[in-house]
């Protein structure tokens, strides 16, 4: 009886060790933001990935009822940062488990090009719209493994000289100027928009590098008035920074009857706070919907997504929400949220085809035609070419306002185009 | 026109690059210490005004003397923990410390003030001058008055007070002054505190050309050619220093960088630099040193 007994209790025990890791097996993503470093403090990106996976956790449903561990990292926008971190992830955890990672850096992606695409196979995410990596000379063919959570610069570049070139009034070709940064994005996507505009009957009247450690701007904003630019477009830079201001500040007062305007990272709230009323009438484009007014109980909540980054910043962060605490745009939030509800979406859907694995993510998001839960207002982009081809034109409403004893810009960006699919569109 | 744009541009921003130089010169002729933290010095002493001014509302007076008090104040304390202990010593371990001092500052500014930008824009009558195709911003002339008249302060105190006297008797040998009855300890605490004012007014001139954030001090790094180009121990040189250095950056901006050579006017004043000293050791106006090895 007593042999059968110990028998029993081995042949459980035996059980026990081969179902446990099999049991424990966990789903795990990484995700690195640049929440510190040149662009400022930007720990809203975090704020609300933190939000948006304690929600899947919890009330989200996770993946199929399944938890997702996931680890959240500060790459100080330093590529070099951004490559270590992943390196230490990769050695760290299994393949089984690590299933995911996301990015924000096109400085990062080229020294990871091996790592993700040919030796890990894992599919990243990334807040790059690198022309070159994501547009017709790179993609899937060449980067299987590398998605972007936009449209590439070039498409932004091009979807802004359309724009011109539909709302040009003044008689004769619209003069175009670029300003760029001196970064590894600072020209992406520029050989695309010059092609574009000359195939448009737009004259590009000057290409000007402004460097990030600049502390004036009279120079530049005398050769755009020297060359009679009509349209600046001002690529490559955060809205957030120093010079950005700068630049803005000095346009405004040298360039007077000209229109600023500018991609992605330009776009938004941040610029209003810094720039403040130099950046009236700023037009720009943006792969998501800019919606933070200043004061931010007058923002719109009309897009889903939105409304659903506004209600869970106020639940779970409630001192941070309030103007002046440290949620200071709410986009950056609503970034961080979003990674976490594609992430979830990708690991579901390759879960329900019963292959959670990197390959079977992969799958799922190169299959997904998703709405993003209403980001885009109810349309829906499909992935097959590894970016959310999705942008919309925005013009800056600002106004400087006495808030209390205080002097503060009031305004936002404001929509003034539908959502374009730029793999649809007839350029 | 566009030459005289480029030089009056150029001459606007070297005033306030000469203030800085100034700030660095007093230093070093007190104490043979170079101090490298000049650029947080700047920023601290722009953070200051920033909070009498932006957020407590004071009038821009009593903002301005308010922050420059305070960054004397800094200072003074900075010197009294870092540099007093080390007198008598090695000027060296001085400089040393102040490279230290300077990461220090860069984190506690990064820690207190984050490292967002801050909108900055004063409203001052409007200077700005526009003259046929030339044209130069009123923050721009507002700079380079403000740096000028601070600058001709400084002077005036030096060379028409009797602290002026103590202050460069101390420069030239502070053993000598100790025996005339000079506090040179004391000379010493004023010295940092005066230069700690006059960086914070170049602070407070370069953010108002857009925003303030704790990366404006990169702005410090500018000191380095127009006091080692004008002479190290040079007040006059300071002055000639920073507005050589204005004009290269202008010319360079102008001319040179449109050719493709992009970043260029960032790196121009070092070769300046790297070219003086080959012809003058010393800088242009610095005090020729013969010493027996």
């Amino acid at each position: 009886m007593r042999k059968r007994g110990l028998q029993l209790v081995a042949v459980v025990g035996v059980l026990l060790a081969i179902s446990l890791p099999a049991a424990s097996k966990e789903i795990k993503v990484l995700s690195q933001f640049p929440m510190s470093g040149p662009v400022g403090t930007l720990p809203e990106f975090g704020m609300g990935y933190i939000d948006g996976m304690n929600w899947i956790n919890s009330e989200g449903g996770g993946v199929n009822g399944k938890k997702i561990t996931f680890f959240l990292e500060d790459m100080r926008y330093d590529p070099t940062v951004e490559v270590a971190n992943f390196n230490k992830y990769c050695a760290e955890h299994s393949r089984d488990e690590f299933l995911m990672a996301t990015g924000y850096i096109t400085g990062a992606l080229k020294p990871l090009i091996e790592k993700v695409n040919v030796e890990e196979k894992i599919p990243w995410l990334d807040g790059s719209y690198s022309t070159e990596i994501f547009g017709i000379e790179g993609g899937p063919a060449k980067y299987p493994y590398y998605y972007s959570l936009g449209a590439t610069y070039g498409d932004q570049i091009k979807v802004l000289l359309k724009w011109i070139k539909e709302n040009h009034k003044k008689p004769g070709k619209p003069k175009v100027a670029f300003v760029v940064s001196p970064t590894a994005w600072g020209r992406d996507g520029l050989p695309e928009g010059l092609e574009y505009a000359k195939e448009k009957g737009l004259e590009v009247v000057a290409q000007i590098e402004y460097p990030y450690t600049a502390t004036d701007a009279t120079n530049e904003c005398m050769a755009l008035r020297k060359a009679k630019a009509e349209y600046v477009i001002y690529h490559g830079y955060s809205g957030a920074t120093s010079h950005t201001a700068i630049f803005f500040k000095t346009a405004k007062k040298i360039l007077k009857d000209v229109q600023l305007m500018g991609t992605h990272y330009t776009t938004g709230r941040f610029p209003i706070l810094v720039c403040q009323e130099a950046y009236d009438g700023y037009v720009g484009v943006a792969s998501r919907p800019f919606c933070d007014a200043i004061p931010r109980e007058k923002t719109p909540m009309t897009n889903p997504m939105v409304k659903m980054a506004h209600e869970f910043a106020k639940k779970y962060r409630p001192e941070d929400y309030k103007e002046g605490g440290k949620i200071k745009d709410m986009f950056l939030y609503m970034e961080g949220l979003t990674y976490a509800l594609i992430i979830q979406e990708a690991l579901t859907r390759a879960d329900k085809a019963g292959q959670l694995t990197r390959e079977g993510v992969k799958k799922a998001l190169d299959e997904m035609v998703w709405d993003f839960k209403g980001l885009f207002e109810g349309k829906k982009f499909d992935y097959r070419f590894h970016t959310i081809p999705m942008v919309q034109i925005f013009k800056a409403e600002v106004k400087m306002q006495k808030v209390g004893d205080k002097e503060v810009p009031t305004g936002a960006v404001k929509p003034i185009s539908d959502w374009i699919n730029v793999n649809e569109i007839k350029w | 026109m566009e030459i005289l744009q480029v030089i009056f541009s150029g001459l606007l921003t070297g005033m306030v690059y000469a203030l800085l130089g100034l700030g660095i010169v007093m230093i070093f002729k007190a104490s043979e210490a170079f101090n490298f933290a000049v650029g947080e010095f700047l920023v601290i002493g722009a953070f200051l005004f920033f909070i009498l001014f932006f957020d407590l509302k004071l009038p821009f007076i009593v903002a301005l003397l308010g922050g420059l008090g305070l960054s004397g104040l800094f200072a003074a304390a900075v010197e009294r923990l870092t540099i007093q202990p080390l007198l008598g010593r090695n000027p060296i371990s001085m400089t040393i410390i102040t490279l230290g001092l300077a990461s220090f500052l860069r984190a506690i500014v990064q820690l207190v003030f984050g490292a967002h930008s801050y909108s900055f824009s004063l409203d001052l009558p409007d200077l700005t001058l526009e003259i046929g195709d030339m044209i130069f911003l009123s923050e721009q002339v507002w700079a380079s008055l403000l740096s000028g008249c601070t600058f001709g302060l400084v002077m005036l105190f030096l060379f028409r007070t009797r602290w002026g006297v103590a202050i460069r008797a101390t420069s030239e040998s502070q053993a000598k002054a100790m025996a005339y009855g000079i506090n040179a300890r004391l000379i010493l605490v004023v010295v940092w505190s005066l230069s700690a004012a006059c960086i914070a007014i170049a602070g407070i001139a370069i953010s108002n050309f857009g925003s303030l954030t704790y990366l404006t001090a990169m702005v410090g790094f500018r000191a380095i050619p127009v006091v080692l180009v004008g002479g190290m121990d040079s007040i006059g040189g300071a002055l000639a220093g920073g507005l050589i250095v204005g004009l290269c950056e202008a010319f360079v901006g102008a001319y040179i960088e449109p050719m493709g050579l992009i970043g260029f006017k960032n790196v121009a004043p070092y070769i300046l630099l790297l070219l003086v000293l080959l012809v003058r050791p010393y800088g242009l106006f610095g005090t020729v040193r013969i010493e027996r090895v």
